[in-house]
Protein backbone atom coordinates (compact mmCIF):
# COMPACT_ATOMS: atom_id res chain seq x y z
CA UNK A 1 0.00 0.00 0.00
CA UNK A 2 2.98 2.22 0.92
CA UNK A 3 4.63 1.47 -2.39
CA UNK A 4 1.51 2.87 -4.29
CA UNK A 5 0.79 5.90 -2.57
CA UNK A 6 4.84 6.71 -3.03
CA UNK A 7 3.95 6.45 -6.95
CA UNK A 8 1.32 8.85 -6.81
CA UNK A 9 3.60 11.23 -4.93
CA UNK A 10 6.12 10.96 -7.20
CA UNK A 11 4.22 11.26 -9.99
CA UNK A 12 2.87 14.56 -8.88
CA UNK A 13 6.19 15.58 -8.08
CA UNK A 14 7.27 14.98 -11.51
CA UNK A 15 4.80 16.46 -13.36
CA UNK A 16 4.49 19.51 -11.22
CA UNK A 17 6.79 21.17 -13.10
CA UNK A 18 5.21 20.47 -16.44
CA UNK A 19 1.88 21.56 -14.95
CA UNK A 20 3.49 25.55 -14.69
CA UNK A 21 3.39 26.10 -18.33
CA UNK A 22 -0.12 25.77 -18.75
CA UNK A 23 -3.67 26.50 -16.91
CA UNK A 24 -4.36 25.04 -14.08
CA UNK A 25 -8.19 24.22 -13.54
CA UNK A 26 -9.32 22.73 -10.07
CA UNK A 27 -13.46 21.64 -10.08
CA UNK A 28 -14.94 20.16 -7.23
CA UNK A 29 -17.78 17.68 -7.61
CA UNK A 30 -20.26 15.01 -6.57
CA UNK A 31 -21.38 11.45 -7.68
CA UNK A 32 -23.67 8.82 -7.42
CA UNK A 33 -24.51 5.71 -8.99
CA UNK A 34 -24.13 1.74 -8.40
CA UNK A 35 -21.75 -1.06 -7.92
CA UNK A 36 -21.92 -4.24 -9.40
CA UNK A 37 -20.08 -7.06 -7.45
CA UNK A 38 -18.22 -9.15 -10.01
CA UNK A 39 -17.89 -12.96 -9.66
CA UNK A 40 -18.60 -12.36 -5.67
CA UNK A 41 -21.30 -14.74 -4.48
CA UNK A 42 -21.47 -12.76 -1.04
CA UNK A 43 -22.50 -10.03 -2.06
CA UNK A 44 -25.08 -7.65 -4.01
CA UNK A 45 -24.99 -4.74 -5.97
CA UNK A 46 -25.46 -1.67 -4.26
CA UNK A 47 -25.83 1.60 -4.83
CA UNK A 48 -22.59 4.21 -4.29
CA UNK A 49 -21.66 7.79 -3.61
CA UNK A 50 -19.12 10.24 -3.33
CA UNK A 51 -16.93 13.42 -4.11
CA UNK A 52 -14.04 13.93 -6.57
CA UNK A 53 -11.88 17.38 -6.87
CA UNK A 54 -10.45 16.99 -10.64
CA UNK A 55 -7.05 19.13 -11.26
CA UNK A 56 -6.82 19.71 -14.42
CA UNK A 57 -2.80 20.24 -14.80
CA UNK A 58 -2.42 20.20 -18.80
CA UNK A 59 -5.14 19.97 -21.75
CA UNK A 60 -4.73 16.32 -22.11
CA UNK A 61 -3.73 15.07 -18.00
CA UNK A 62 -6.06 15.54 -15.08
CA UNK A 63 -5.25 13.87 -11.83
CA UNK A 64 -8.04 13.26 -9.23
CA UNK A 65 -8.19 12.98 -5.59
CA UNK A 66 -11.76 10.88 -4.95
CA UNK A 67 -13.71 9.73 -1.83
CA UNK A 68 -16.53 7.08 -2.25
CA UNK A 69 -18.83 5.01 -0.32
CA UNK A 70 -21.34 2.39 -0.96
CA UNK A 71 -23.74 -0.08 0.66
CA UNK A 72 -23.40 -3.09 -1.01
CA UNK A 73 -26.75 -5.19 -0.87
CA UNK A 74 -27.88 -8.52 0.97
CA UNK A 75 -26.96 -11.70 -0.74
CA UNK A 76 -29.25 -14.87 0.07
CA UNK A 77 -28.34 -18.51 -0.26
CA UNK A 78 -30.08 -22.01 0.11
CA UNK A 79 -28.36 -23.21 2.30
CA UNK A 80 -30.10 -26.56 2.70
CA UNK A 81 -33.55 -27.17 0.68
CA UNK A 82 -35.82 -24.81 1.23
CA UNK A 83 -33.86 -23.28 3.91
CA UNK A 84 -32.29 -19.76 3.31
CA UNK A 85 -29.94 -17.58 4.79
CA UNK A 86 -29.21 -13.98 4.08
CA UNK A 87 -25.46 -12.26 4.43
CA UNK A 88 -25.77 -8.49 4.43
CA UNK A 89 -23.91 -6.40 2.35
CA UNK A 90 -20.10 -4.74 3.18
CA UNK A 91 -19.82 -0.85 3.53
CA UNK A 92 -16.98 -0.13 1.33
CA UNK A 93 -15.67 3.17 1.92
CA UNK A 94 -12.82 4.11 -0.97
CA UNK A 95 -10.01 6.93 -1.23
CA UNK A 96 -7.52 7.47 -3.53
CA UNK A 97 -6.48 9.27 -6.98
CA UNK A 98 -7.27 8.73 -10.29
CA UNK A 99 -4.87 10.02 -13.44
CA UNK A 100 -7.16 11.11 -16.16
CA UNK A 101 -6.16 11.49 -19.66
CA UNK A 102 -9.49 13.98 -20.95
CA UNK A 103 -9.91 13.85 -25.17
CA UNK A 104 -12.18 17.13 -26.37
CA UNK A 105 -13.04 20.30 -25.49
CA UNK A 106 -17.11 20.90 -24.41
CA UNK A 107 -17.60 17.48 -24.79
CA UNK A 108 -14.18 15.22 -22.75
CA UNK A 109 -13.88 11.31 -23.51
CA UNK A 110 -10.96 10.34 -21.06
CA UNK A 111 -9.63 6.92 -20.19
CA UNK A 112 -8.50 6.70 -16.38
CA UNK A 113 -6.62 4.67 -13.83
CA UNK A 114 -6.37 5.37 -10.22
CA UNK A 115 -4.94 4.05 -6.90
CA UNK A 116 -6.74 3.80 -2.99
CA UNK A 117 -7.53 2.41 -0.24
CA UNK A 118 -10.86 0.69 0.25
CA UNK A 119 -12.61 -0.69 3.58
CA UNK A 120 -14.66 -3.09 3.89
CA UNK A 121 -17.24 -3.56 6.86
CA UNK A 122 -19.92 -5.75 8.09
CA UNK A 123 -20.66 -8.31 10.86
CA UNK A 124 -17.64 -10.81 11.20
CA UNK A 125 -15.54 -8.22 8.56
CA UNK A 126 -13.42 -5.40 9.11
CA UNK A 127 -10.74 -5.22 6.26
CA UNK A 128 -8.74 -2.58 4.36
CA UNK A 129 -7.61 -3.56 1.06
CA UNK A 130 -5.70 -1.28 -1.82
CA UNK A 131 -7.88 -0.21 -4.38
CA UNK A 132 -7.06 -0.19 -8.41
CA UNK A 133 -9.65 1.19 -10.82
CA UNK A 134 -9.93 1.55 -14.27
CA UNK A 135 -12.77 3.55 -16.12
CA UNK A 136 -14.04 5.39 -19.09
CA UNK A 137 -15.69 8.83 -18.43
CA UNK A 138 -17.77 11.10 -20.69
CA UNK A 139 -18.42 14.73 -19.63
CA UNK A 140 -20.03 17.49 -20.87
CA UNK A 141 -20.06 21.38 -19.89
CA UNK A 142 -23.69 21.97 -20.13
CA UNK A 143 -23.08 25.53 -18.95
CA UNK A 144 -19.73 27.60 -18.40
CA UNK A 145 -17.96 26.06 -15.20
CA UNK A 146 -20.47 23.46 -14.96
CA UNK A 147 -20.36 19.98 -16.39
CA UNK A 148 -22.17 16.62 -16.18
CA UNK A 149 -20.48 13.12 -16.69
CA UNK A 150 -21.17 9.55 -16.99
CA UNK A 151 -18.30 6.80 -15.72
CA UNK A 152 -17.79 2.72 -15.84
CA UNK A 153 -15.08 1.34 -13.82
CA UNK A 154 -13.90 -1.67 -12.75
CA UNK A 155 -12.69 -1.47 -9.06
CA UNK A 156 -10.30 -3.80 -7.98
CA UNK A 157 -9.86 -4.36 -4.04
CA UNK A 158 -6.95 -5.97 -3.46
CA UNK A 159 -5.55 -8.78 -0.62
CA UNK A 160 -2.56 -9.62 -2.50
CA UNK A 161 -3.72 -13.02 -3.97
CA UNK A 162 -7.30 -12.12 -4.23
CA UNK A 163 -9.60 -9.38 -5.07
CA UNK A 164 -12.95 -8.19 -4.52
CA UNK A 165 -14.33 -6.78 -7.94
CA UNK A 166 -17.04 -4.41 -8.53
CA UNK A 167 -18.01 -2.74 -11.95
CA UNK A 168 -19.16 0.85 -10.76
CA UNK A 169 -21.86 3.24 -12.80
CA UNK A 170 -21.39 6.69 -11.89
CA UNK A 171 -23.61 10.14 -12.86
CA UNK A 172 -21.80 13.10 -11.64
CA UNK A 173 -21.80 17.01 -11.57
CA UNK A 174 -18.31 18.91 -11.05
CA UNK A 175 -18.04 22.71 -10.53
CA UNK A 176 -14.89 25.25 -11.77
CA UNK A 177 -13.82 26.11 -8.08
CA UNK A 178 -10.80 27.55 -9.43
CA UNK A 179 -8.22 28.44 -12.90
CA UNK A 180 -4.93 29.93 -13.18
CA UNK A 181 -4.69 32.13 -16.12
CA UNK B 1 2.97 15.78 -24.23
CA UNK B 2 3.56 12.02 -26.12
CA UNK B 3 4.92 10.97 -23.13
CA UNK B 4 2.16 11.94 -20.59
CA UNK B 5 -0.21 10.25 -23.02
CA UNK B 6 1.38 7.20 -22.55
CA UNK B 7 1.08 7.75 -18.55
CA UNK B 8 -2.53 6.64 -18.29
CA UNK B 9 -2.01 3.38 -20.22
CA UNK B 10 1.10 2.36 -18.77
CA UNK B 11 -0.12 3.27 -15.20
CA UNK B 12 -3.15 1.11 -15.69
CA UNK B 13 -0.85 -1.77 -17.25
CA UNK B 14 1.74 -1.15 -14.03
CA UNK B 15 -1.61 -1.60 -11.79
CA UNK B 16 -2.86 -4.79 -13.60
CA UNK B 17 0.94 -6.00 -12.99
CA UNK B 18 1.19 -5.26 -9.44
CA UNK B 19 -1.99 -6.90 -9.15
CA UNK B 20 -0.98 -10.07 -10.23
CA UNK B 21 -3.63 -12.80 -10.76
CA UNK B 22 -6.24 -10.63 -8.27
CA UNK B 23 -8.33 -9.94 -11.43
CA UNK B 24 -9.09 -13.24 -12.51
CA UNK B 25 -10.12 -14.66 -9.07
CA UNK B 26 -13.23 -14.62 -7.35
CA UNK B 27 -15.28 -15.45 -4.32
CA UNK B 28 -17.33 -18.48 -3.76
CA UNK B 29 -19.41 -19.92 -1.44
CA UNK B 30 -19.53 -23.94 -0.04
CA UNK B 31 -21.89 -24.87 1.81
CA UNK B 32 -21.74 -28.27 3.76
CA UNK B 33 -25.10 -29.64 5.32
CA UNK B 34 -24.71 -31.12 8.77
CA UNK B 35 -26.91 -34.47 9.49
CA UNK B 36 -30.20 -33.35 9.88
CA UNK B 37 -31.49 -33.67 12.77
CA UNK B 38 -27.87 -33.49 14.43
CA UNK B 39 -28.68 -34.65 18.26
CA UNK B 40 -25.75 -34.45 20.68
CA UNK B 41 -26.24 -34.89 24.37
CA UNK B 42 -24.52 -35.21 27.32
CA UNK B 43 -25.81 -39.32 27.49
CA UNK B 44 -24.82 -39.42 24.03
CA UNK B 45 -21.94 -37.64 22.84
CA UNK B 46 -20.47 -37.39 19.65
CA UNK B 47 -19.31 -35.54 16.71
CA UNK B 48 -19.47 -35.47 12.95
CA UNK B 49 -16.85 -35.73 10.12
CA UNK B 50 -17.25 -32.84 7.88
CA UNK B 51 -15.35 -33.55 4.70
CA UNK B 52 -15.26 -30.37 2.39
CA UNK B 53 -14.21 -32.56 -0.64
CA UNK B 54 -17.54 -33.89 -1.29
CA UNK B 55 -18.86 -30.53 -2.36
CA UNK B 56 -18.11 -29.65 -5.73
CA UNK B 57 -17.69 -25.54 -5.22
CA UNK B 58 -14.95 -26.59 -3.14
CA UNK B 59 -13.49 -29.44 -4.87
CA UNK B 60 -14.11 -26.94 -7.94
CA UNK B 61 -11.63 -24.19 -6.77
CA UNK B 62 -9.80 -26.09 -3.79
CA UNK B 63 -6.40 -26.19 -6.37
CA UNK B 64 -6.65 -22.21 -6.80
CA UNK B 65 -8.11 -21.59 -3.15
CA UNK B 66 -5.99 -18.45 -1.93
CA UNK B 67 -8.26 -17.18 1.04
CA UNK B 68 -10.50 -17.61 3.45
CA UNK B 69 -13.14 -14.81 2.69
CA UNK B 70 -15.60 -15.63 5.77
CA UNK B 71 -17.45 -18.62 7.50
CA UNK B 72 -20.71 -19.04 9.17
CA UNK B 73 -22.24 -21.74 10.76
CA UNK B 74 -26.04 -21.71 10.20
CA UNK B 75 -29.33 -23.60 11.60
CA UNK B 76 -32.15 -24.21 14.02
CA UNK B 77 -30.27 -25.12 17.57
CA UNK B 78 -32.95 -26.03 20.22
CA UNK B 79 -32.37 -27.27 23.95
CA UNK B 80 -34.05 -29.81 24.79
CA UNK B 81 -33.74 -29.68 28.36
CA UNK B 82 -35.63 -27.44 30.78
CA UNK B 83 -32.15 -25.55 31.74
CA UNK B 84 -30.52 -22.78 29.58
CA UNK B 85 -27.94 -23.69 27.41
CA UNK B 86 -24.62 -22.39 26.30
CA UNK B 87 -23.93 -24.25 23.27
CA UNK B 88 -20.27 -24.13 21.61
CA UNK B 89 -18.93 -25.77 18.71
CA UNK B 90 -15.41 -27.40 18.52
CA UNK B 91 -13.48 -28.75 15.74
CA UNK B 92 -10.81 -31.20 16.01
CA UNK B 93 -8.57 -31.50 13.02
CA UNK B 94 -8.97 -35.16 12.36
CA UNK B 95 -11.81 -35.93 10.76
CA UNK B 96 -12.02 -39.55 11.79
CA UNK B 97 -12.18 -38.90 15.47
CA UNK B 98 -16.04 -38.87 15.86
CA UNK B 99 -15.89 -40.61 19.04
CA UNK B 100 -14.19 -38.77 21.56
CA UNK B 101 -15.47 -37.61 25.01
CA UNK B 102 -16.03 -34.16 25.49
CA UNK B 103 -13.12 -33.83 27.74
CA UNK B 104 -10.93 -35.04 25.21
CA UNK B 105 -12.61 -33.09 22.78
CA UNK B 106 -12.16 -29.77 24.71
CA UNK B 107 -8.12 -31.17 25.06
CA UNK B 108 -7.66 -32.37 21.66
CA UNK B 109 -9.47 -29.76 19.59
CA UNK B 110 -10.44 -25.84 19.55
CA UNK B 111 -13.37 -23.88 20.84
CA UNK B 112 -14.97 -22.63 16.88
CA UNK B 113 -17.87 -21.14 17.79
CA UNK B 114 -20.41 -19.73 20.69
CA UNK B 115 -21.37 -19.66 23.44
CA UNK B 116 -25.31 -19.69 22.37
CA UNK B 117 -27.24 -18.83 25.10
CA UNK B 118 -30.37 -20.80 24.37
CA UNK B 119 -33.27 -20.93 27.00
CA UNK B 120 -34.98 -24.40 28.42
CA UNK B 121 -37.04 -25.99 26.21
CA UNK B 122 -36.33 -23.04 23.41
CA UNK B 123 -34.83 -22.80 19.68
CA UNK B 124 -32.77 -20.32 18.45
CA UNK B 125 -32.51 -19.99 14.52
CA UNK B 126 -28.84 -18.46 13.68
CA UNK B 127 -28.66 -16.80 10.41
CA UNK B 128 -25.24 -15.94 8.28
CA UNK B 129 -24.68 -12.45 10.14
CA UNK B 130 -24.94 -13.95 14.06
CA UNK B 131 -23.12 -17.11 13.26
CA UNK B 132 -19.96 -14.54 11.85
CA UNK B 133 -20.01 -12.55 15.28
CA UNK B 134 -19.95 -16.33 16.93
CA UNK B 135 -17.00 -17.62 15.81
CA UNK B 136 -14.21 -17.21 18.29
CA UNK B 137 -11.76 -19.93 16.69
CA UNK B 138 -11.89 -18.90 12.94
CA UNK B 139 -8.09 -19.69 12.29
CA UNK B 140 -8.67 -23.42 13.44
CA UNK B 141 -10.97 -23.80 10.51
CA UNK B 142 -9.66 -21.57 8.15
CA UNK B 143 -6.39 -23.66 8.41
CA UNK B 144 -8.65 -27.05 7.95
CA UNK B 145 -10.21 -25.28 4.81
CA UNK B 146 -6.56 -24.71 3.61
CA UNK B 147 -5.14 -28.17 4.62
CA UNK B 148 -7.45 -31.21 3.77
CA UNK B 149 -10.92 -30.24 4.07
CA UNK B 150 -11.21 -33.15 6.84
CA UNK B 151 -12.00 -32.27 9.87
CA UNK B 152 -14.40 -33.16 13.35
CA UNK B 153 -17.50 -30.78 14.93
CA UNK B 154 -18.50 -31.16 18.13
CA UNK B 155 -21.61 -29.82 19.95
CA UNK B 156 -21.03 -29.13 23.28
CA UNK B 157 -23.18 -27.58 26.48
CA UNK B 158 -22.89 -26.91 29.97
CA UNK B 159 -24.10 -29.37 32.90
CA UNK B 160 -26.92 -32.40 32.15
CA UNK B 161 -27.57 -31.03 28.29
CA UNK B 162 -29.31 -32.23 25.08
CA UNK B 163 -29.04 -30.15 21.98
CA UNK B 164 -30.83 -31.14 18.40
CA UNK B 165 -29.46 -29.06 15.52
CA UNK B 166 -32.12 -28.94 12.54
CA UNK B 167 -30.85 -27.22 9.37
CA UNK B 168 -27.44 -26.98 9.89
CA UNK B 169 -25.04 -26.02 7.66
CA UNK B 170 -21.53 -24.98 7.52
CA UNK B 171 -21.10 -21.85 5.16
CA UNK B 172 -17.47 -21.23 3.74
CA UNK B 173 -17.00 -18.19 0.94
CA UNK B 174 -13.48 -19.25 -0.58
CA UNK B 175 -11.77 -16.28 -2.83
CA UNK B 176 -10.20 -18.27 -5.56
CA UNK B 177 -8.49 -17.97 -8.85
CA UNK B 178 -10.60 -18.94 -12.11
Amino acid sequence: MKRGWWAVFVGLALLAPAARAGTITILGGVFGGMSFPVLQDDQGQGSLFGARAPVRLLPLLAVEPFYSTSALGDKTIESSPGFEVTREGSDVTTYGVNVMLPFGTKTLLYPYAGIGSAHFERNGQDESFTSYNLGLGLGFTVMPKFALDVRGELQAASSGETSRKMFNVTLGASYSIFSTP
Amino acid sequence: MNTLRRAVPLLALAALAAAGCMLTSGQFVATYNLPDPFDVSSLAFAGTSVDLNTISEYEDHKDELKRVEDLALVGNFTNRTSTAAQIEVWIVPDGSLTTLTAQQVQANGTRLWGPLAVAGNSTEKVDWDRSSALFVGRQALIDEVKGDGHFALYVIANGAFSVRVTEGTLIVVVGAAI
